[in-house]
């Protein structure tokens, strides 16, 4: 029986407000600062914002981070939870628990545990040293913020990719295989086909979170690393310009939801040709 | 069985609702004073020597928070709702600060009713609580006992003193310390020269892996001997020393700091922040906070009442203070939003 209206909105309500109070309201205040100074409207923080060379070199590096983050990401995990799809369902959930393992334990403490692990005296160098080789900077360096961020990143593809990897028939490889396909062909051509839409969304997932990444960037990245999060909180709590933080925000937000929306329509074309090609 | 529960429950929301109430009527006969400071270690001694017997003499309580921030300040006067009676303030902060109107006067007959305070500690908006240095620190380790880095100008030689540094990520000093390694003498370095100062900051560069954020930060880069040297407050170092860690400080180039305490404009009970200022100039109980912070102050009667050989660490002690500048909070207050941005696009591209 489905719910009436009424009680469905009732249901909603204290969702709804809590969002709507605690989220919407804050970042319409936060928008308005783009255009407005507190007094009187002005269009100075979108003039400072398009005549920054840091806002855009950090808008690109911050896009290039969280599309390279997640290629990592759905390499890895891709396979992975493809593996997992082939186990038994107890093995499989004990799998789960290990891979969520992780989120028990705060990002901040784990980000701090990378330092001890990759700094100039940390387990990584010393066990060069051992070896007979130089140290190494990985430390406050690009490729430590890289190993930092898919650490955290990694289960949440994993996991994504396996719910939809599970929701397919295995009967369809196994009739692909009757049919005269090879084992890699039953995978390429049946599954892979029908496994991209949950990687894609697991990848989405992975990019968008890249996006707003704030500790670990500023903890175990070089001056290089600095990300778009980590400008916004310079110009808070640095230079105290917060039009220009503002503006940066709602470029943030804006170039998200575009990235959503490119998504949206593309996995809706995906639908619509799969959905063909199964004949349903 | 669920009548017994109903009723416990009862009796249990009744007195919660009491105590609600009790607590209320006590709220509204004594008064609790915010006081902002840098929380950590230090927010134990300010409570031990300063917040309690305070309390116990006045009846006045103090909550302590933290951290010191602009932003904070700025969000609590322009929206009204001013959570702080009291906060710690840096030099720039408080130019900055009394610019934009955010801080209250302070009644110095309240504050320093005996004039005892050099007039330099006081300002009409905020007066000095503490003073500090930021110098040069090192790994007495990575070095050769007699090649030890000394100078700022021994800080940019990476030849003859190699291995990774770091400074803080701010222009702030660090234009000055530039300056002084390409051989500004200490008395000519204000007004700033922010392109030589750039210039020079390209040469060191590439050498500096990481710019530190914060206090902790630093001691960190130096305990885990990230880098074997790195700009650093010298209250952080000491108690490193104690402990036997090989790092040491030089006081050359050093920059000179004040810490201030100011009233945010709109403070609920800047009349009680006003009496624990006072408090605060205690000379018995400020000696013993510098013993465990080496932030002495402008205390009038404290310095008597420490050891000489315990002055002679502290930034302040004229034989360390010959040889540091005065940082300059009015010129930075001034450029500090045009030379921050430079910094950032020199940092971050």
């Amino acid at each position: 029986m489905t719910m009436r209206r009424p009680i469905i909105l009732l249901l909603l309500a204290p969702a709804v407000l809590l969002v709507g109070l605690l989220f919407v309201a804050p970042l319409v205040g936060v928008m308005s600062l783009t255009v407005h100074d507190g007094t009187s409207f002005t269009a100075e923080p979108i003039r400072e914002l398009l005549g920054s060379r840091v806002a855009l070199v950090v808008l690109e590096r911050t896009f290039m981070l969280a599309a390279s983050v997640t290629a990592i990401c759905l390499l890895l995990g891709y396979p992975a939870a493809y593996f997992m799809s082939t186990l038994r369902p107890r093995v499989r959930a004990y799998l789960t628990y290990l891979i969520l393992l992780p989120f028990w334990v705060s990002i901040l403490i784990r980000t701090y545990t990378w330092i001890v692990i990759l700094g100039r005296e940390g387990i990584v160098n010393t066990g060069l040293g051992a070896l007979g080789l130089a140290p190494v900077q990985i430390l406050y360096t690009n490729v430590a913020v890289h190993i930092g961020m898919v650490q955290i990143l990694l289960p949440i593809v994993i996991i994504t990719c396996l719910a939809s990897m599970l929701d397919i028939d295995k009967d369809l490889m196994k009739a692909a295989r009757s049919l005269g396909a090879s084992p890699a062909q039953s995978f390429w051509k049946v599954f892979f086909p029908l496994s991209v839409s949950g990687a894609a969304t697991g990848g989405l997932i992975c990019f968008i979170l890249s996006l707003g990444f704030f500790v670990t960037p500023a903890l175990l990245g070089g001056r290089r690393s600095i990300i778009i999060a980590n400008l916004i909180d310079l110009q808070v709590h640095q230079t105290l310009n917060w039009g220009f933080a503002a503006v940066l925000a709602t470029a943030l937000l804006a170039i998200t939801l575009a990235c959503l929306g490119v998504f949206w329509l593309l996995m809706r074309r995906r639908v619509e040709f799969s959905g063909a090609g199964l004949g349903r | 069985m669920v009548n017994l529960t109903r009723r416990a429950f009862g009796i249990g929301a009744a007195s919660v609702a009491l105590g609600a109430l009790s607590a209320r009527m006590a709220a509204a006969q004594d008064v609790t004073i915010v006081v902002n400071g840098s929380g950590g270690s230090l927010a134990e001694v300010l409570k031990k020597l300063f917040e309690d017997p305070f309390t116990e003499q006045t009846g006045i309580k103090v909550r302590a928070t933290a951290p010191v921030s602009l932003p904070k300040l700025k969000a609590m006067v322009e929206s009204g709702n001013v959570e702080w009676d009291l906060t710690e303030l840096n030099g720039d902060d408080v130019v900055l600060a009394t610019k934009e109107g955010w801080l209250e006067e302070i009644d110095y007959s309240i504050v320093d009713p005996e004039n005892e305070l050099p007039e330099m500690a006081k300002l009409p908006t905020a007066m000095v609580r503490a003073s500090y240095s930021t110098v040069l620190g090192f790994r007495t380790d990575r070095f050769p006992e007699d090649k030890q880095p000394k100078t700022w100008a021994d800080f940019w030689d990476v030849e003859n003193f190699p291995g990774p540094r770091s400074l803080e990520n701010s222009p702030k000093c660090n234009l000055e310390f530039a300056l002084l390694a390409d051989g500004v003498p200490l008395d000519e370095l204000y007004p700033l020269d922010v392109d030589r100062a750039f210039a020079k900051l390209d040469e060191i560069k590439d050498h500096i892996p990481v710019w530190w954020d914060n206090g902790a930060q630093h001691v960190q880069l130096l305990v885990d001997g990230e880098v074997n040297m790195t700009s650093c407050w010298n209250g952080r170092i000491t108690p490193l020393k104690s402990e036997g860690r090989p790092v040491e400080i030089s006081w050359a180039g050093g920059a000179l700091l004040l810490s201030y305490l100011g009233i945010p404009k709109g403070a609920k009970h800047p009349t009680e922040a006003m009496q624990f200022m006072k408090f605060r100039m205690d000379p018995v109980a400020s000696a013993e906070f510098v013993k465990v912070m080496p932030y002495p102050g402008f205390v009038p009667g404290m310095m008597e009442l420490l050891e000489r050989e315990f002055v002679a660490t502290l930034p302040t002690a004229p034989e360390n203070a010959e040889q540091q500048f005065a940082f300059n909070s009015s010129w930075w207050a001034e450029n500090l939003e045009e030379v921050q941005n430079r910094w950032n696009e020199w940092l971050l591209i």
